[in-house]
């Protein structure tokens, strides 16, 4: 097995670009590191190229420059093995609507390489995510958005990655969920995942993230730890680095 | 890896209530085509019968072969004929047979009863041209860009999972899923037909069992279009468009445009044509003779009657083998000439209607249930050669022949003795063999094999094409 330095990000952009085929340029020598035990939270409104980097790590497209690493594997190089090691929650899944959360799990567990999970594990990890127990046998068509939405963490829960990819994952969800989703994502960087999650929501990012990164027009505009936050209003800063791309908006 | 999605896809497809009503409608239609061909075939056999009983009828108190004026010969109705109809109503079924002379088939069963012009589509070809198709692309038109829509195809490959094995997965998974339990419906045909009594021979089954091969062939060439369109398309809705117009034209559309294009494109001499140029010809083939006839002289100081008859009709019988022969000849010519303009333009429709696995799936069926465009010649032939049979009875039977303008006479000797009747069983009996199961296979193989075709090619389409979809 190779040796990984104690130093070596889990999560890791270099100079990451991308120009899709009509000009747009997406990203920009985007640059930023996740280390095992962090939550990386990365703001920014439409547009900002946040999706983009993800689906780089994903290997769903390959970047104009620059790379993507997991865990020092170069995404677009080897993507099997990268993914190996991502767990990922999209902004919105719908999932297979004729299966039950059981089911659903169990099909994208075996994807994910974990063929020895037992009903009991799957029932736990949807416990866990704060979906009641009548819900687990239910055809996932009957869930509200919220609910897929833990369902599909539930499934990055159990592939039990070292590397969590969240692309606005509270986006469906109401504030109490948001709440516990949180005590979730904290709860897994204490088991020691890197997780880089894409938001536009300014106060939970502040709140949980270790590290906060404003993208605006595929730059990376500001890169702030959360102690170098604590004394500042985040807010601020964002509609500050946002100025920008709101005039054009205007 | 491929396991789970084979068995994913056959959990997801089978336990849907689309598939539950979708399978249940394709089942009944499947099962109904059995049983009404079975019927079907039962009522044939029982007019059939009442035919051939019906021509001895009318030959009940002869007393004399020679009195024999209209012997009809019947193509007999066959359990697969009457499953896969192919051609069969559509020709002729009835042959007046005569010592000699050119034989015609009449009397369709369109003809007879256009009821069945509507059974041609509840045929099991018709059926599983349309069920097959339908069922597969109503399964399969969102296997790929259904999966992207709802985010599954993202998440699924957010895994290790190599596209190939994914792509693998889910054609032969959505296949098994689609095609086992049509078998079901088809076993419940097949037992319909022993509960019916349909007498089935072992080669009879081994062919009805290829003709499902061809079944399951042809849903695999829907299948993997509807995969393909469905990895070439960014959305469901425009998959499930894109297929239905290729539905249309190709059940619908290329086979009859085949037909009309080829026929503008190779010219025909129509039937009546030929029919009034070999009238012409017999005309004049007569008009000659009965110069001939006039010219005729009994042999001088000739007095004993039934020498001088005897001699005459050898003379008559002398000009009309002579006359038959040109006429054959002539006839052989036209129809000859016709026949190779006829088998151009059905080449070029056939080849044309080829485009369409529908059109190639129904001519691969109906060479296997034997009930082609060649059964026709076969019946003709089979027929000319019972003619053969029947001119070697009756030459036996008077010393002459009946048939083609003869004129004779028989001299009426009574003897005291009251003539006795004829026994119409005497007649040499018709019969049509089934087709071998050899022949049958070996007819359908190149359409077959462009089903086989049509399936490789558009297998690896979404193979390739896959590879390159944008999975987000
Ligand atoms: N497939 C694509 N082709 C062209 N441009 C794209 C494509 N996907 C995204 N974009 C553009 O790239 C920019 C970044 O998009 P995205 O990464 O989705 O932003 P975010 O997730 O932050 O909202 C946007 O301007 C968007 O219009
Ligand atoms: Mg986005």
């Amino acid at each position: 097995m190779e040796q990984t330095p104690a130093t070596q990000p889990m999560i890791e952009a270099l100079g990451l670009t991308k120009r899709y085929e009509d000009e747009t340029l997406a990203l920009d020598n985007v640059s930023f590191a996740v280390r095992t035990g962090q939550i990386y939270a990365m703001l920014g409104g439409n547009g900002a190229g946040k999706t983009t980097t993800i689906n780089i790590f994903l290997n769903f497209i390959d970047p104009t420059a620059g790379e993507a690493r997991i865990d020092g594997i170069v995404t677009h190089k080897e993507p099997l093995k990268a993914k190996a090691k991502v767990a990922y929650v999209s902004e919105n899944v719908m999932l297979y609507p004729n299966f039950t959360a059981i089911q659903n799990l169990d099909y994208f567990a075996r994807l994910g390489g974990k063929t020895s999970y037992t009903k009991n594990d799957y029932h736990d990890v949807l416990r866990r995510v704060g979906l009641e127990d009548e819900a687990h046998t239910k055809r996932l068509r009957s869930y509200s958005k919220g609910m897929r939405q833990k369902c599909g963490i539930a499934i990055a829960i159990l592939k039990d990655a070292p590397a969590i990819l969240l692309d606005e994952p509270t986006s469906g969800l109401d504030p109490k969920a948001g709440f516990e989703f949180l005590g979730l994502l904290t709860s897994l960087r204490d088991e020691g995942k890197a997780i880089l999650m894409s938001t536009h929501d300014i106060f939970r990012a502040k709140e949980i993230a270790d590290m906060v990164g404003i993208m605006n027009a595929g730059k990376l505009v500001m890169q702030r730890t959360q102690s170098s936050l604590a004394g500042e209003n985040l807010e601020e800063l964002y509609l500050q680095f946002m100025a920008g791309s709101v005039e054009r908006a205007a | 890896m491929i396991r789970f999605i084979i068995e994913k896809e056959l959990r997801e497809i089978i336990g849907s209530t689309k598939f539950a009503v979708t399978f249940g409608v394709c089942s009944l239609l499947i099962i109904l085509s059995f049983y009404i061909g079975a019927e079907n075939y039962r009522t044939l056999v029982d007019q059939h019968e009442a035919a051939k009983r019906e021509n001895l009828r009318q030959m009940e108190g002869l007393t004399d072969w020679f009195a024999v004026q209209q012997h009809r010969i019947f193509l007999p109705p066959q359990p697969l004929a009457t499953l896969v109809t192919g051609v069969s109503n559509d020709i002729g079924r009835m042959i007046e047979v005569h010592g000699r002379g050119e034989l015609s088939a009449d009397d369709s069963r369109f003809n007879e009863d256009p009821i069945y012009a509507v059974f041609r589509f509840l045929d099991l070809d018709f059926i599983f041209q349309i069920v097959l198709s339908l069922f597969a692309i109503l399964f399969a038109y969102d296997a790929i860009c259904g999966e992207k829509e709802r985010g599954t195809l993202k998440l699924s490959f957010s895994n290790a999972v190599p596209k190939e094995k994914y792509i693998l997965g889910k054609l032969f998974g959505s296949y098994l899923a689609l095609a086992v339990p049509l078998l079901i419906p088809i076993l419940i045909g097949c037992v319909l037909l022993l509960i019916l009594g349909v007498p089935m021979s072992g080669e009879e089954w081994a062919r009805l069992g290829l003709i499902v091969v061809a079944g399951l062939l042809y849903f695999g060439v829907f299948l993997t279009i509807s995969v393909f369109v469905s990895s070439l398309a960014r959305r469901s809705s425009s998959a499930f468009l894109m297929l239905l117009v290729i539905w249309i034209l190709a059940v619908l559309i290329v086979p009859r445009s085949a037909v009309l294009i080829a026929g503008r494109a190779v010219d025909v001499p129509s039937v009546d044509e030929i029919a009034s140029q070999k009238n012409r010809y017999s005309s004049q083939l007569f008009t000659e003779d009965r110069t001939k006839m006039a010219g005729y002289k009994p042999a001088a100081g000739q007095d004993d009657m039934e020498k001088t008859m005897a001699d005459f009709n050898q003379f008559m019988q002398k000009i009309a083998d002579e006359r038959d022969a040109k006429m054959q000849e002539f006839s052989g010519q036209l129809n000859e000439q016709r026949e190779n303009r006829q088998r151009v333009q059905r080449r070029v429709a056939l080849g044309l209607a080829r485009f369409s696995p529908s059109a190639t799936f129904s001519l691969a069926v109906s060479a296997l249930a034997g009930t082609s465009l060649s059964l026709e010649e076969e019946y003709k032939e089979a027929a000319v050669a019972y003619q053969r049979d029947y001119a070697a009875f009756m030459m036996q039977k008077t010393g002459m022949l009946t048939g083609g303008r003869v004129m004779m006479f028989r001299s009426v000797v009574d003897e005291g003795k009251k003539p006795q009747p004829i026994n119409a069983h005497e007649l040499p009996e018709f019969v049509f063999p089934k087709p071998a199961l050899a022949g049958t296979v070996t007819e359908s193989l190149p359409d077959i094999g462009i089903l086989m075709l049509f399936t490789i090619v558009f297998f690896f389409g979404s193979y390739l094409a896959f590879l390159r979809y944008d999975v987000r």
